[in-house]
């Protein structure tokens, strides 16, 4: 049988949600023969090609993250996103109590350790948008897999599920939001 | 009541006419979502988590307020109902913020629980991110806001089981905010610092600041045991992890004597104070120095053989039975002397000589009445007491009684009224002059007939003590028509409890206590074989050690030496300068303090949670205390050093 091919990228996140993903252990072992990773920051690939499964781990927040979410939900068939930032916006959302511009001014001017502080705006960042989004509000998700990170078991739960042909729901047992 | 019989999930189900449909439920072990629900509260249906259909009803109701009617047909879980409740669970988290992940309540939250249960793993709806305050300023407690959900379990036990009225909604629709007062800070406001609303809160939304993220709920061990701080005797839940107090939670938060003080709740959490883990004996350089226990013991011993009668003991009401008990043992018998006393020895002569006066052989403390009566009252006479610092949860019960039963709250006390937002009349006596007080009460009750006539013979003539009224206005400052006006309210009460305490006590006046219980006597407040009348007793197990006889009091006036059982009591000023003039003085106390540094022998003692046994609490129920945690570095019991002195006295004690 084929492989599976899966699409991974992370937008505004910490990464952990990936380290979940790889304390899976000796069970990616029994993962490797059945999906095949294509572009993801764990092989380092960065362009899309076409997958059957598409995940998205971290929260939009910048027009780059915005970019790379439509993208993958272009190539992909399913769509899966991991973590609360992900699911729910999680904790990138704490930016969203001030405004942009406040946020700026505050990381690049204010900080005590700065000075001669100055915004940086260069055309190759991408600007920040007005508020940190969950994906869900940027693209269709099909299936959800909130945690801070998830759980390993939590991630290779959903994973078998989408092998055996169905979309995952963590069961109340297995979710967590911390 | 009727019983009623309904349809609950197609299953024939029994309840009582008055009961919610959530209650029926319950009663049935019909499982029912709620968040805004607390037993013991009132119902309000706030969250609608608990929406059931019911049969002819066009929409679903919440079945925490919906009353049951014979006949009902209820469902509590269909798909739609489902789908209702996984929605409002949504527009909650989008209504402010439930990100977990830095929330000290992830994993002991209702709220998070119900998302699980609803797999919860996306939410449909904008988030709406409102920037609200967090107050961080009182003692103990954290109002996080934006982890609020507005359920409102936190204003009702304030106001129904704290009887405190301090939080409140204020503001309106979605700008709802819980407050204190007129929004103050929560350390400025009238708060109590109870942290019934802590143990209410369902979120992270009120939480207590200095415990933070020290275990949850699940990874603890949870032991009752009995309060150490005062008379009430309040069951505590203390959670443990690791042999560390992690949290104290009241096990029946909702009844009488359910919630719990600051005390209770946080100050025996914080105990900062250096402990006595080591045996100190005076060298001859004057200095404190560490010794084995087995030297100390040496060295108190060699002293009592010396010293014999002049040696009494003092020791701490915090301890249980059992150990005062044997404490009383070992002056009597090994000891020989006889002379013990406890630290609060005092007031309890002065309160057994007052009942003595009273009633001659007759129960002694036994014919105090049990404070759950003062939830029944409809006035109570708070005379030189102030419950607020001395006993809290009578203080609770006296506000509780006063605003859900409009009970009459009188206050007599020279110099404050002890209840400054719940006084009906504040009666000022001069310093002094409440024995005049109480006889003149006593005399215009029988002048107005406010009495039981077979009561008020001969035994009535000594206490009214023959003052005229005229002489009681004089000697009082108190006016004609005040003494009236609380004869009247006193004297026609169904149920008039009086309170007393530490204040009345310190004029050292056996008669003031004689008065207060023929008061009671005459008007016939009387319950069972008991006085509606409660004086309120300092320390745990005040009244057990009362009782087994060690408040004898000291024989000597400067005894020779001295054996000074504190464990974790900390002593006053007065306390300290008698004991100065002792030229022996034992130690024996959990924690470092001005006492331990003027001991010749000082030797450690566990604290409340390390210990068990038996206390009696001020109204005479029996509590069994358990040990919370053990004891660190191999420190002995306080039976082990008392058998082990008696030991090297050649003397067996058990």
């Amino acid at each position: 049988m084929a492989k599976v091919k899966v699409a991974t990228a992370w937008l505004d996140a910490c990464a952990g949600c990936h380290m979940s993903f790889l304390d899976l252990d000796e069970a990616l072992i029994g993962l490797a023969n059945a999906i095949e990773i294509t572009a993801s920051p764990i092989t380092d690939i960065k362009e899309f090609s076409p997958v059957d499964v598409g995940i998205i781990e971290g929260a939009v927040s910048n027009t780059h993250d915005e970019e790379v979410a439509k993208k993958l939900r272009d190539n992909c068939k399913i769509l899966m996103v991991w973590g609360d930032c992900a699911c729910f916006g999680g904790i990138c959302t704490m930016r969203n109590l001030f405004s942009k511009e406040e946020i700026l001014r505050r990381c690049y001017i204010e900080t005590e350790s700065t000075k001669d502080g100055k915004i940086p705006s260069l055309e190759d960042i991408p600007p920040l948008l007005e508020q940190v989004k969950p994906v869900n509000q940027v693209v269709k998700v099909d299936c959800y897999v909130p945690g801070c990170p998830p759980s390993s078991k939590a991630i290779h739960y959903a994973l078998t599920e989408l092998l055996e042909g169905r979309i995952p729901i963590l069961p109340s047992e297995i979710m967590r939001f911390d | 009541m009727n019983d009623i019989t309904l349809t609950i999930n197609g299953k024939q189900v029994k309840g009582k006419a008055g009961n919610t449909v959530l209650e029926i439920c319950q009663a049935n072990s019909i499982d029912v979502p709620t968040l805004c629900h607390l037993d013991g509260l009132s119902d309000v249906g706030a969250c609608r988590m608990c929406v059931v259909e019911i049969e002819r009803e066009r929409r679903p109701v919440p079945a925490c307020t919906y009353p049951a009617r014979d006949g009902l047909v209820v469902k509590t879980s269909t798909e739609r109902l489902e789908r209702y409740r996984r929605q409002i669970l949504e527009l909650i988290f989008t209504e402010r913020n439930h990100f977990c992940m830095f929330c000290e309540q992830s994993g002991d939250c209702e709220l998070q629980k119900l998302a699980y249960r609803y797999q919860m793993d996306n939410v449909r709806y904008p988030y709406t991110f409102p920037s609200l305050p967090v107050d961080s300023l009182s003692d103990y407690l954290v109002i996080d806001h934006n982890r609020c959900i507005l359920c409102g379990r936190c204003i009702r036990v304030c106001s129904e089981i704290v009887a405190s009225h301090t939080l409140d909604f204020g503001r309106r629709g979605w700008r709802t905010l819980v407050g204190a007062d007129l929004e103050q800070p929560l350390g400025e406001s009238s708060c109590v610092s109870c942290g019934a609303c802590v143990q209410a809160c369902p979120t992270g939304a009120i939480f207590n600041k200095i415990n933070l993220y020290k275990g949850k709920t699940d990874e603890c061990q949870q032991i009752k045991t009995v309060c150490p701080a005062c008379g009430v005797g309040c069951e505590l839940n203390a959670l443990v992890k690791d042999n560390n107090l992690v949290r104290i939670e009241a096990p029946r938060l909702t009844e009488p004597r359910g919630p719990l003080c600051p005390i209770g709740r946080f100050e025996l959490l914080y105990q900062t104070t250096p402990r006595v883990i080591s045996p100190l004996v005076r060298g001859k350089q004057g200095e404190l120095e560490e010794c084995s226990l087995d030297r100390a013991v040496q060295v108190v011993a060699e002293r009592l053989k010396e010293t014999k009668d002049g040696f009494a003991g003092i020791i701490s009401t915090r301890i249980p039975n059992e150990i005062l008990s044997l404490f009383n043992k070992f002056i009597s018998e090994v000891v020989g002397s006889g002379s013990i006393d406890t630290l609060d020895g005092e007031s309890y002569r002065i309160i057994s000589e007052g009942i003595k006066q009273f009633q001659n052989n007759g129960k002694g403390l036994g014919i105090e009445c049990p404070i759950e009566e003062i939830l029944k009252a409809d006035c109570i006479i708070v005379v030189g007491a102030d419950p607020e610092s001395a006993n809290p949860i009578v203080s609770t019960l006296v506000r509780r009684a006063v605003s859900q039963r409009k009970t009459k709250l009188i206050v007599i006390d020279p110099s404050r009224d002890v209840f400054p937002l719940w006084t009906d009349l504040w009666l000022k006596p001069r310093v002094g002059s409440e024995g005049v007080l109480l006889s003149g009460l006593t005399k215009v009750l029988i002048d107005k007939g406010l009495v039981v006539p077979e009561k008020t013979k001969a035994e009535l003539v000594q206490s009214v003590g023959g003052y005229g009224i005229g002489e009681v206005v004089r000697t009082t400052g108190i006016e004609k028509d005040s003494l009236e006006l609380i004869a009247e309210i006193y004297g026609q009460a169904e149920c008039g409890v009086i309170i007393y305490g530490e204040e009345l006590l310190k004029r050292h006046d056996a008669s003031l206590v004689t008065a207060i219980l023929n008061l009671a006597n005459i008007t016939g407040n009387q319950v069972g074989d008991k006085l509606r009348v409660i004086s309120l007793k300092p320390r745990a197990n005040s009244r057990g050690a009362w009782e087994l006889g060690l408040a004898k009091g000291i024989k000597q006036d400067k005894p020779k030496a001295l054996y000074l059982l504190l464990a974790d009591e900390l002593v006053g000023e007065e306390l300290l300068s008698w004991l100065r003039r002792i030229d022996f003085l034992v130690v024996q106390a959990s924690y470092h303090s001005p006492v331990t540094s003027m001991a010749d022998v000082v030797l450690p003692s566990p604290i409340w949670a390390e210990r068990e046994g038996k206390y009696v609490s001020m109204d005479g129920r029996v509590l069994e205390s358990k040990q919370v945690l053990q004891l660190k570095d191999g420190l002995p019991q306080d039976r082990e050093i008392l058998i082990e002195i008696s030991k090297k006295l050649g003397r067996e004690l058990s």
